[in-house]
């Protein structure tokens, strides 16, 4: 035998042979692991009892070895099948229709195309552009135009009760609202095109907001004063987080008339617009603070 | 110099070495959103052809960004190391390719290398490595670096604790950042994103930090990630204790002006860190960096997403930092559209920022209108753990609060840690282990519990 083949035989010899693992050793019954739930069930100590008034965070959640218990995962994957389905969404084609809104949409060709190019989904297609000259009262105070944004989810779901709830606030504060419109593939700045075209003092779009985890369904509105193509982020006043465990829509359409009749006023938008008269008729809506934390809901229940 | 390859008896020519970069790019959306990329895989093939025989001298000549109207192409120029640079001008950037993964190649010689590279050359080939090329490169470069602990040494994988909340409750910041430690996260930095961005709010935050690592006698670093400028005020008005200040970067003089920055305002924040900030160093910088950021202010010059990033190291480099990460999938869809991409630039970016010589880590990452899944983020972090990447983030199941999207989580790094064979920053490592946290390189009897830490 050549060297070589006399050490592989050594080694083989020396791992076993056949068997180069012992037999497995016979397992007792294997005791049931401590219940692990999420959230919290039990805020029992000083840390968990902090942890609950403070932070949403997912704190105290335990651990299996370095992994998670099997609940924390199954929440932790409905919470992020919520966003990522929302995303996923689109808006009904016959939306607009149903609702009796004038029917919009950008340049964006597909769902892909949208998430890819938010330069087309800042402009409108030319059809539309026809559309919206020919169906829509021109120089109203007020443009409203509801969207899919990033979650159609949110604008189907509360999209109507937030379009209402801020028109019939724009006409008790004695502003004229125009055609109202829905707009499909859409991004913040639409609202210049669509603005400018029908020569409305005021454009706001009511749109869906990119989901977070375990929320797909706010929605977010953008104010400008006097639209046009050229607008910047510096000249909106935006409202984040309105859904029923953020802003409920009453009161959120409530706010933005404030906004869009403090535009009118003041002939002017965004980071020029003074709202320190208004503190107590806006609420969050006149600062730019943080919001405040949501509550965090067990999404997954299973039926026995 | 004639910039044209043939393939299959097509000629393709190409008008710039700029155009030759951005060609030469493994698919991006954001290199089609600037309409710069490739047309098809054939011309990609034959844009890195031709950009294989171009040499590092000739990179060094043409720059993407030219000299006379960009700050940081003036900066990368005059600050090359010429003896450096003479050792390797000659090569090819595919005979440098062979250089750098040659066995005979390791990290000290990489290193001497180092200062001699224009970002530029560790862009162009990077854009000729496979993603198991940036990893077995990537992995042998050597970048050690200290402040109150020592990052950056062979077998070790740091992390940061990123206790951010959506209201900057001090509490809650406080029990994010307890329970991060207790299952053996941040050593690379306690680094909060604050919600509110004036320079009382990120001298509380830091003072309360501080208070809990002294009481506990934890040798990490903490940073507040506000803007430079709050940071200098809170630092140089409020003196409060600051152990790394953080800036984010971009890879042109136009993007970092749309950041609120130049390199005359980094150089006297790194200044002031020096005098006023409370670790012995010598590293006290932290910059963060992301593919697209240049493009997403239109400063971007026609130049592609991966050299502009490389920019970014080249900036940082100046300043010895203590951390630079690439927030890789943070920016969104129209930039890295999918898993796949956002996994390669988090490759990318890792090799070309240890390629420039900087101590880099990542956030791995991505939104939630991006293709990507759990999964596929899970096997990021583990090919970035054996790329040899300095540090990864740490959250409460990798979810930001404040910031909305997923990230690594407490979780994650000790389970990469045990796959990998890594452990902590050698003196973090002992920490743990006197605490119970660890025992050696398993989880210890007080592993994931926060009460070990004194509030």
């Amino acid at each position: 035998m050549s060297h070589t083949r006399t050490l592989v035989e050594a080694l083989r010899k020396r791992l076993g042979g056949a068997a180069p693992l012992p037999p497995p050793a016979p397992t007792p019954r294997i005791p049931e692991p401590p219940v692990r739930v999420f959230p919290r069930r039990n805020e029992k100590t000083a840390y968990a009892k902090e942890a609950a008034t403070h932070t949403t965070a997912l704190l105290g959640i335990g651990h299996v070895g370095t992994r998670y218990a099997t609940d924390v995962v199954l929440q932790f994957q409905a919470e992020l099948a919520v966003a990522h389905g929302a995303v996923a969404h689109e808006l009904a084609p016959d939306f607009a229709a149903r609702n009796a809104l004038l029917p919009l949409e950008s340049r964006v060709a597909d769902h892909r195309q949208f998430l890819l190019r938010p330069d087309l989904g800042r402009r409108l297609s030319d059809e539309s552009v026809h559309r919206l000259r020919a169906g829509a009262t021109k120089s109203p105070d007020v443009q409203p135009i509801l969207a899919d944004g990033l979650s159609a989810v949110a604008c189907e779901g509360s999209g109507m009760a937030l379009l209402h709830a801020f028109t019939r606030a724009c006409e008790r504060r004695g502003l004229t609202v125009g055609t109202p419109v829905c707009a499909r593939y859409a991004r913040v700045w639409l609202e210049d095109e669509i603005g400018e075209i029908v020569g409305a003092k005021v454009a706001a779009i009511l749109l869906g907001e990119r989901p977070g985890l375990g929320t797909g369904d706010g929605l977010s509105a953008y104010l400008v004063y006097e639209p046009k193509l050229g607008k910047t982020d510096g000249d909106r006043n935006m409202m984040s987080n309105i859904h029923a465990r953020g802003t409920p829509p009453e009161v959120a359409g409530d706010r933005l008339a404030v906004l869009a009749k403090a535009m009118v006023d003041q002939r002017t938008s965004g980071v020029s617009l003074d709202l320190s008269g208004l503190v107590a008729e806006l609420g969050e809506a006149a600062s730019r603070a943080p919001r405040a934390p949501q509550e965090r809901v067990r999404l997954v229940e299973v039926d026995r | 110099m004639r910039l044209r390859a043939t393939i299959r008896n097509v000629g393709y020519e190409f008008g710039s070495l700029r155009e030759v970069f951005a060609k030469a790019n493994p698919p991006k959306s954001g290199d089609q959103l600037a309409g710069i990329a490739a047309r098809d895989p054939v011309e990609r093939v034959a844009a890195r052809a031709v950009l294989a025989n171009v040499t590092l001298e000739q990179i060094r000549n043409n720059p993407v960004i030219p000299y006379e109207v960009d700050e940081l192409t003036r900066l990368f120029e005059h600050s090359l190391d010429e003896a450096a640079y003479s050792a390797v001008k000659h090569l090819t950037v595919g005979q440098f390719r062979e250089w750098l993964l040659d066995s005979k190649t390791d990290g000290h010689r990489i290193r001497s290398v180092s200062p001699g590279l224009t970002p530029e050359m560790a862009a162009a080939v990077c854009k000729l490595m496979t993603n198991l090329d940036l990893m077995t490169a990537g992995a042998k470069c050597l970048v050690v670096v200290r402040a109150n602990n020592t990052l950056g040494l062979p077998g070790r994988l740091s992390s940061r604790v990123q206790p951010n909340h959506p209201t900057d409750d001090v509490a809650g910041i406080l029990l994010s950042t307890r329970e991060g430690l207790s299952y053996g996260c941040g050593d690379a930095v306690i680094g909060v994103n604050p919600a509110t961005d004036t320079a009382e709010s990120t001298a509380e935050i830091l003072t309360a930090i501080d208070a809990v690592l002294k009481k506990n006698g934890c040798p990490t670093q903490h940073c507040v990630l506000s803007h430079v400028t709050v940071q200098m005020r809170a630092l140089s008005e409020l003196r409060c204790p600051m152990d790394l200040m953080f800036q984010s970067l971009s890879g042109s003089e136009a993007g970092n002006k749309a950041f609120g920055i130049s390199v005359g305002l980094i150089d006297e924040a790194a200044d002031m860190m020096k005098r006023l900030g409370s670790t012995r160093g010598p590293n006290r910088m932290y910059f963060e960096t992301g593919q697209g950021s240049a493009l997403s202010s239109a400063a971007h010059h026609g130049a592609d997403q991966v050299t502009l990033e490389a920019r970014c190291y080249g900036f940082a480099r100046r300043y010895d930092p203590f951390l630079v990460n690439t927030v890789v999938g943070f920016i969104g869809p129209e930039y890295l559209e999918d898993g796949p991409q956002i996994t390669r630039a988090g490759l990318e970016d890792h090799f070309m920022g240890k390629l420039l010589g900087i101590p880099m880590g990542c956030d791995a990452c991505f939104t939630y209108h991006a293709r990507m899944s759990q999964d596929e983020l899970e096997g990021l972090k583990v090919l970035l753990g054996a790329a040899g990447c300095t540090y990864l983030m740490s959250l409460p199941v990798g979810d930001d609060l404040m910031l909305n999207y997923p990230s690594t989580s407490f979780h994650d790094i000790p389970s990469v840690r045990r796959l990998l064979g890594k452990r902590p920053a050698p003196e973090f490592d002992a920490w743990l282990n006197e605490l119970g946290i660890l025992d050696g390189d398993q989880p210890g009897e007080r592993f994931g519990d926060p009460r070990v830490i004194r509030p």
